[in-house]
């Protein structure tokens, strides 16, 4: 159909507006993500700048999984580096067009092995390109396999092996999200158009009845919603992509991204979010136009909007089993063994749930509307009146319902279950030490760890120190735990060890935590055989000692520090001591010997564990904004749309004499209704799954959900719904001179 | 601009039909061939089993070429579903009907749409036209939705056949008064040159002497096209050649040349009947 059908797009906007602010919020996340996945996160070459081409170990880690067929290698940025032999800088002095090459060592996160060199840097003679040089090296290193060749841009890498791990968690977070932000930009836009479509019907059947066909209504829908992206893709261009210079900012300051790195703010993205955000339009509202395109000529001539008011045998068929199926793997998931079996089953545990909310909505309603009934009583008039219409069109309401539903179950399960995990950890770093004293400093080594065992009454000592080791759990990842040495641990650390030895592992052994352990993870029990990756690379292949289920606090991994040292890119020592025996005036009196050291309280600190952790929260932080937003935008957008629907209902009350107080009623026991069985019916979703992953990760029933937290997210559902409800109502009444004051 | 309608209804009207018609040989008279609408045996059922209600019960009729028709009744004697089904615009349960010349269940949906739009017209009582639309985009519409050129002089030409002023044109509907809207509805319908025209109620939300002005200009500006008009109004039947009177669903009886007072009374009997057997 030609362009002329879109000018009811500009000068009759109102049932749309939902529909452009839904593309908005959907390219202003699009921009975001994208701006952000394609930062210039490009590290500075540093020290390095003057050489032509920096040669050092391979700084990535590469491991084959799987054999045979499925064998696939995957790869990780290694946080240490692994060393080049100390004679490699001659060598590659005599590399033709090189002028100089010098061995370097000793800083951050180099290797401490004497002999050894972290890189070697070469100095190109006058006229020799870099390129041409790394070749030629390449070549002297049979191929460089084994080693990265870094000319240009990549030195930044090869100078801080940080930024390319930073960089690579910030590349997961991105692949992580952008998934669920289209999927829901899919989901909230599809609902707008829906209802946009439905609300317009009757205009839908008069163009059927005089002579347009399915196709041509279900294009001229299409063309519109098209239009609709395309502005709200221009509208969500600048704050897009200032949200994803925030993000930027913000994953940079969580060790997300290098420090520096710049979010991409080219002028593509605007036609990048007009094209994508049209497209997630003209996408979503295939199902609407569909069935604005089946409207009947006939409804053009009724009078009543008679508006199906239960949803399809097929819709309500496949939530049934939606629902069965949610409770079947409820069951199955709280039967596992395994609190990594548990764990694996949480997230479709709350698809499930969440999809049986989304298909039986309606019914949910009719059903709430029913219970509520005793409550009508109590309200009066108005709420009888809010009730009935409710109960009239459960679907209707249903479309409101479900946002709140799906993102309390959203929201309440992620950020609750984080709230539990952080309250748990707090709690275990303190109550895993039984140890009598701690000691900290700078400078913990093992002839510290020595003169403390000497000390007169002191029966165990150990020194401990956070540790990265690559696992294969069974994607490769980072793993975070502990080098020990000393002991006799049980006297030290409570780790609940649940099977295997108490003792610290020796030299070939490790220990490893039962969430680690779980056959979803490593698949590990004791005795088993497992090989992790240091710091730097090495392989470290060790038969599992013990396995412990209090992990929160100390990490995953357990490992004798003999096996760590020299590969972690930091001098060997300790972070803590843990003494126990001893009298606190002999403690003190060796500490005050010692400068730097100091007594400190009793709990296990894992920094490494903690950013880990504080990185965890901010991608989970980051993800609950983005489902907040999008069901927020459901949410206003379904109630607005709904309630300016109804003005002449709200005629039609005033005239029979209701006054301004008892229509505002009304209207607030609707969005009351709606918050609460959104409310109810997210809770009852999310708390198979929080009840889940608590007590899979913690070991307790009760999920720890902060008053305050809890208090914001029903205040936050209420305010919106109250909102988008009586705003619309108030700019209503106004123009309805009927209604009494 | 004689309608051709089954002689037994016409037989009827002569002496002013006092006397209770055999309903059952009109509703099987057989149907004219060559009329524009032709509605064979038709019944509309809406609902299955136990709660479903038969609007149109076994009718037959037909409305020549250029014939001016009023179907009359009380509420729920079928009178919208009548036309809504010779218009296509509901499928009948049984029977058959016949627009202009072809059978509309050998259509399939798109057919039927373009046959609407390129044969025949409609005017509704209400949401007649699309308001983000101005007037001429309204007229024009069946000729857009036809992917036809809407030349101005042809929409001009089809406002001045109702009398519709060139800047009103320009207006949006909202912009305009209740019968100048149905004007404009005239218009669209007039705009594609019809065979026939289908009116609901066109005048119910307009006072008398605006709705005898809608329907003078309707039935001139129809000149040749046959006109199908739904009404619970005898006034409306003084522009009308017949007027046909639906009881539960079955033609009561058909009224050549009919006369407004004549027509009320049988309207307030019908009701009456109905009254009587609800009572």
């Amino acid at each position: 159909m030609g362009g002329w059908m879109l000018s009811g797009i500009r000068r009759g906007p109102g049932p749309l507006i939902g529909t452009v602010v839904a593309s908005a919020v959907a390219a202003i996340l699009t921009v975001a993500a994208l701006s952000t996945a394609a930062a210039d996160t490009e590290a500075s070459a540093g020290r390095l700048a003057g050489a032509s081409v920096v040669v050092a170990g391979s700084t990535n880690l590469s491991v084959t999984l799987g054999s045979g067929q499925n064998a696939n290698s995957e790869s990780l940025p290694l946080p240490a580096y692994r060393g080049v032999p100390g004679t490699l800088a001659q060598r590659l002095a005599q590399v033709p067009g090189a002028a100089s090459a010098e061995g370097e060592s000793g800083f951050p996160n180099g290797t401490v092995r004497p002999g050894d060199a972290d890189l070697v840097a070469v100095t190109a003679r006058a006229g020799v390109p870099a390129d041409l040089l790394a070749s030629r090296i390449r070549a002297a290193l049979h191929g460089g396999a084994g080693y990265t060749i870094a000319t240009g841009a990549a030195r930044g890498d090869v100078a801080n092996l940080n930024d390319a791990i930073e960089r690579s968690n910030g590349q997961s977070l991105a692949g992580a999200i952008i998934v669920p932000i289209v999927l829901i930009s899919l989901f909230v836009l599809a609902s707008t158009t829906a209802l946009a479509v439905n609300l317009r019907r009757r205009r839908f059947a008069l163009l059927r009845a005089v002579g347009a066909t399915r196709g041509q209504v279900r294009r001229a829908i299409l063309a519109e919603l098209a239009v609709c992206g395309a502005v709200g893709g221009a509208l969500g261009w600048l704050p897009g992509a200032a949200l994803g210079a925030l993000s930027v900012r913000a994953l940079a300051a969580h060790q997300m991204l290098p420090a520096g790195s710049a979010a991409w703010l080219s002028p593509w993205l605007l036609a990048i979010a007009c094209g994508a955000s049209a497209l997630v339009a003209w996408l979503s509202g295939q199902v609407a136009a569909r069935r604005g395109g089946r409207t009947g000529p006939a409804q053009a001539l009724r009078e009543t909007a008679a508006e199906r008011k239960w949803p399809n045998p097929v819709r309500v068929v496949l939530g049934i089993l939606a629902a069965g199926g949610s409770g079947t793997l409820a069951v199955f998931t709280l039967d596992q063994k395994s609190a990594a079996g548990q764990l694996g089953l949480a997230f479709p545990l709350l698809l499930a749930c969440m999809l049986a909310i989304a298909l039986l909505g309606p019914l949910l309603v009719g059903f709430t509307a029913w219970l509520a009934r005793p409550a009508a009583a109590v309200g009066g008039a108005p709420a009888r009146l809010a009730l009935a219409a409710v109960a009239a069109q459960p679907r209707r309401a249903a479309s409101a319902v479900i946002p709140v539903a799906m993102a309390v179950a959203m929201v309440g399960t992620i950020y609750f279950a984080n709230t539990s995990i952080q309250h748990t950890t707090a709690g275990q770093a303190s109550t895993t030490v039984t140890a009598d004293d701690v000691l900290s400093g700078a400078d913990l080594t093992a002839a510290t760890l020595r003169q403390v065992r000497a000390l007169p009454g002191v029966t165990a000592a150990a020194g401990v120190m956070p540790l990265s080791a690559a696992v294969t759990d069974p994607d490769l990842d980072q793993a975070y735990g502990e080098a020990v040495t000393g002991g006799p641990l049980g006297r030290l650390l409570d780790l609940g060890v649940t099977s295997g030895s108490a003792a610290a592992p020796r030299p070939g052994q490790i220990a490893v935590s039962a969430l680690e352990a779980g056959s979803t993870a490593l698949n590990v029990r004791t005795g088993s055989k497992v090989t992790v990756y240091l710091p730097d690379g090495t392989p470290y292949h060790a038969t599992v000692s013990a396995i412990y289920s209090r992990s929160l606090a100390s990490g995953d991994l357990l490992l004798p520090a003999s096996a760590a040292a020299g590969h972690t890119g930091t001098p060997a020592g300790y972070s803590q001591i843990l003494v126990d025996g001893g009298s606190h005036a002999e403690l003190a009196r060796f500490t005050a010997g010692h400068p730097g050291l100091r007594v400190t309280s009793r709990s296990v600190a894992n920094e490494q564990s903690a950013q880990a952790a504080a990185q965890n929260s901010f991608a989970n932080n980051l993800i609950l904004g983005v489902l907040g937003a999008l069901s927020a935008v459901a949410l206003v957008n379904t109630l607005v749309v709904t309630t300016v629907e109804r003005s002449r209902v709200l005629r039609l009350l005033g005239r029979v004499g209701a006054t301004r107080g008892q229509v505002a009623a009304m209207f607030g026991w609707q969005a009351l209704f709606v918050a609460v069985t959104g409310l109810i019916a997210g809770a009852a979703a999310g708390a198979v799954t929080l009840l889940t992953v608590t007590r899979a990760i913690t070991g307790s029933w009760t999920p720890f959900i902060p008053v305050s937290a809890g208090v914001g997210l029903v205040a936050v559902v209420a305010a919106l719904a109250l909102g988008a409800v009586m705003i619309p109502f108030g700019v209503m009444s106004g123009r309805e001179p009927a209604l009494a004051a | 601009m004689a309608p051709s309608f089954p002689a037994s209804a016409a037989g009827t009207v002569k002496g002013m039909p006092r006397e209770k018609i055999d309903t059952t040989t009109l509703n099987r008279a057989a149907p004219a061939a060559d009329a524009p609408v032709v509605l064979d045996e038709v019944t509309k059922r809406y609902g299955r089993g136990r709660g479903s209600v038969t609007a149109l019960d076994g009718v037959s009729l037909s409305f020549a070429a250029g014939s001016f028709t009023a179907v009359l009744g009380v509420s729920g004697s079928g009178k919208s579903t009548l036309l809504q089904c010779a218009a296509g615009l509901e499928r009948s349960s049984s029977g058959a009907v016949r627009l202009c010349g072809t059978e509309l269940s050998r259509l399939s949906q798109r057919k039927q749409a373009v046959l609407r739009r390129r044969r025949v017209g409609f005017v509704f009582q209400e949401l007649n036209l699309l308001p983000e639309l101005t007037v001429a985009e309204n007229i024009a519409l069946p000729l857009r939705l036809d992917r036809r050129p809407a030349r101005k002089a042809d929409i001009e030409w089809a406002a001045a056949r109702v009398g519709l002023s060139v800047s009103q044109l320009r207006r949006r509907p909202a912009q305009l008064s209740g019968g100048q809207q149905q004007r404009v509805a005239i218009a669209r319908a007039l705009i594609t040159g019809p065979d026939v025209i289908f009116a609901d109620e066109p005048t119910g939300a307009l006072d008398p002497h605006t709705a005898a002005g809608v329907l003078r200009l309707l039935r001139e500006a129809a000149d040749g096209t046959t006109v199908v008009i739904v009404t619970h109004d005898p006034q409306v039947t003084k522009f009308c050649d017949q007027a046909v009177f639906l009881y539960a669903g079955r033609v009561d009886r058909v009224l050549p040349y009919p006369e407004p007072t004549m027509v009320a009374r049988l309207v307030a009997e019908l009701g009456e009947r109905a009254a009587g057997e609800r009572g």
